[in-house]
């Protein structure tokens, strides 16, 4: 692409996230989240292919129609409480349509449809994109906006995502769809605790940025987008094999790495919210979703596949990607569970 | 309705069925808001030379109770079949068929059912001459496309080509006629058995155009047929195949993607007057590891900005 152009559509997305996270007014915020959805169209668009195009389209009118919803939430608050302010909204009907606006827009069930069709038509460095920076904007609206909102709805929307991204993800073999699927169980988590705790869905975010980044990261430098082709890496590179199926167990939420952590004290605080039922529905949609993360590992690492590559030795050859956020990634999300108390303290 | 029952009598009787009529709406006669038969009926296709079918929608309507039932039935069917099979795996077979799938048979012709997947149509559509038709070959174990072409163009006023004929898979449906696609991406090649007169076909793969609006983007490659009593095995990278829409094959390039195909073709028309005759055993796909090649064509940008 056109340096300039890129250069204006990154900064566009910063801008945008950055108006949002700035804003207590509702429309700099909408404007905020607009901005975001104008500026990522290209750059799924940019290859010109019908998938990269249907993406787009998809990934358009989904956050389109979400940005609609949140306007005319927040039209409807101001005309009935005079209200512009966006942690004020108090109208029940405001906050309940903001509430499924925002699902629309991070891919929550019932409305996670769009998720893997778009991840799917993407290129990876997009969708690391839109799974990572296209979740800071709405996030930052919802933690100032949960207080209002009936809890039932919240924690219907959680349990469901988790559900549902783990049912889904069970079939895939193609690995952006299982991302994308893994992307929807993650925000039901986030959502679930978000009433009770704000500061374990930033952190719950934060963890899973971390995580995610280095699962796309991972899948570029091996440039892989299927299970086949996953099951070649041992011979590429073993090193990032091991490392992949490490990060893949802490995306699945395993102790002693990363990933525990946020799943930990989202439990505990549900148990301390006395909330058991929950809870136990939580850990246990969990361990739907590490199948197939452990489908992953058993594919890429556990075995060794008859497609195997012509050359026995294509490790010795380096690749010209550049590896250090690979590399900062992999290490947090495999190493960050000892720091818990520290990052607490950071969250709080 | 304001407009009465008799004055649309009138109006059709007067006019008859062929001609289209405008319909104004009551409430809106300030602004003559226009609803015709013509935005209707111009959305499907129209053969060159034939006046416009003109029916209202409700006109159309053939109401059958016990079809119905057998409709509902079957997609139930589909739709348990779909929930069952998720408990095995992918596309209902274990991962680890998946994983170790280097070649699938895709079509097969070994009853008169496999016939229904397929449709041939030739320039017929459009007036001309041509005849195609498909029936299952010796023992039911081939299919034959057979049939005869005429070059001649319709005399409509409008055509000026003519003299083809393709046949086309039908794209497979999941329950309640929901589009199903093939996801091929494990594999690199199209394998098929054919046996031919000598003429020159073009094989089509198309891929789910509905969300790019493109619904007429093809990707094409030709395919040389032998005659003779042999059967010929024809092996196709998917990186050969180029991309065309409404046979013209376009100028910005790219690779076929493989994880969402909607049917394969195979079209004659090479203006040779006279029979023709295709058979094919099987069409499969396989995974070539020699075959490393990405696309065939170059990517480069046309007219670049300076």
């Amino acid at each position: 692409m056109n340096p300039y152009v890129l250069a204006i559509l990154l900064s566009s997305l910063g801008l945008g996230t950055t108006l949002t996270f700035a804003s207590s007014h509702w429309l700099l915020a909408w404007m905020g989240l607009e901005i975001n959805t104008l500026a990522i169209a290209p750059l799924m668009a940019q290859h010109h292919h019908p998938r990269a195009v249907e993406a787009t389209t998809k990934y358009f009118l989904t956050q389109a129609t979400a940005a609609a919803m949140i306007l005319f939430a927040s039209t409807t608050n101001a005309w009935m409480t005079g209200e512009w302010s966006i942690s004020n909204l108090s109208n029940p009907l405001a906050s309940t349509m903001f509430v499924a606006a925002l699902a629309l827009k991070i891919g929550l069930a019932p409305v996670h449809f769009w998720m893997p069709e778009v991840l799917q038509g993407l290129d990876l460095l997009t969708g690391l994109i839109l799974s990572t920076w296209q979740k800071l904007a709405p996030f930052a609206l919802i933690i100032q906006t949960a207080h209002n909102v009936d809890p039932l709805l919240l924690t219907l929307l959680g349990v469901t995502s988790t559900l549902v991204g783990g049912w889904g993800g069970l079939n895939q073999t193609q690995l952006r769809k299982i991302l994308a699927y893994s992307s929807i169980a993650h925000m039901g988590w986030m959502i679930i605790v978000i009433q009770y705790s704000p500061q374990l869905t930033l952190l719950a975010l934060g963890m899973y940025i971390i995580m995610t980044s280095a699962t796309f990261l991972t899948l570029k430098m091996s440039l892989t987008t299927k299970i086949n082709t996953l099951a070649t890496t041992w011979s590429k590179n073993p090193v990032l094999a091991s490392t992949t199926a490490l990060v893949l167990l802490s995306l699945g939420g395993l102790p002693p790495l990363t990933g525990f952590m946020p799943k930990w004290m989202i439990l505990q605080e549900l148990t301390k919210q006395n909330l058991p039922i929950i809870a136990t529905t939580m850990a246990l949609a969990a361990l739907i979703s590490l199948y197939f993360y452990l489908r992953l590992c058993y594919a890429m690492t556990l075995t060794v596949s008859p497609n195997t590559t012509n050359s026995t030795t294509p490790w010795r050859t380096q690749t010209t990607q550049t590896s250090l956020p690979l590399a900062l990634f992999i290490t947090a999300t495999l190493g960050l569970l000892p720091m818990t108390p520290a990052i607490l303290m950071l969250t709080t | 309705m304001a407009v009465s029952k008799t004055t649309l009598k009138s109006l059709f009787g007067v006019y008859g069925v062929i001609h289209r009529q405008p319909l104004l709406l009551p409430s809106t006669l300030r602004y003559s808001v226009i609803l015709s038969t013509r935005s209707i009926h111009e959305r499907d296709y129209r053969r060159p030379g034939q006046p416009p079918d003109t029916r209202w929608p409700w006109q159309k309507i053939q109401f059958d109770f016990s079809k119905g039932v057998e409709g509902v039935k079957k997609h139930i069917g589909l739709l348990k079949d779909e929930f069952v099979q998720r408990w095995t795996g992918p596309e209902g077979r274990p991962l680890i068929v998946h994983m170790l799938e280097q070649t699938r048979v895709q079509w097969e012709f070994r009853g008169p059912e496999s016939l229904n997947q397929w449709v041939v149509s030739s320039d017929q559509e459009i007036g001309g001459r041509s005849e195609a038709y498909i029936k299952l070959g010796k023992n039911n174990t081939s299919c034959l496309l057979y049939g005869t072409l005429c070059s001649t163009p319709p005399r409509d006023g409008e055509t000026r080509y003519s003299g083809y004929c393709t046949l086309r898979s039908k794209q497979s449906l999941a329950s309640f006629d929901r589009k199903k696609h093939f996801d091929w991406s494990s594999f690199n090649t199209l394998h098929m058995r054919i046996r031919g007169d000598g003429r020159p076909w073009m094989v089509n793969v198309s891929t789910e155009t509905f969300f790019s609006h493109q619904k007429d983007d093809i990707y094409s490659y030709f395919l040389y047929t032998r005659g003779g009593p042999y059967w010929q095995d024809v092996k196709i990278p998917f990186s050969k195949f180029f991309l065309s829409s409404r046979g013209r094959i376009q100028d910005s390039q790219h690779v076929v993607w493989l994880d969402k195909v909607k049917s394969i073709g195979f079209t004659l028309g090479d203006k040779a007057d006279g029979p023709f005759q295709l058979e094919i055993d099987f069409i499969g796909l396989c995974n070539d590891l020699a075959h490393s090649e990405e696309f065939a064509y170059e990517l480069y940008k046309r007219n670049p900005e300076i």
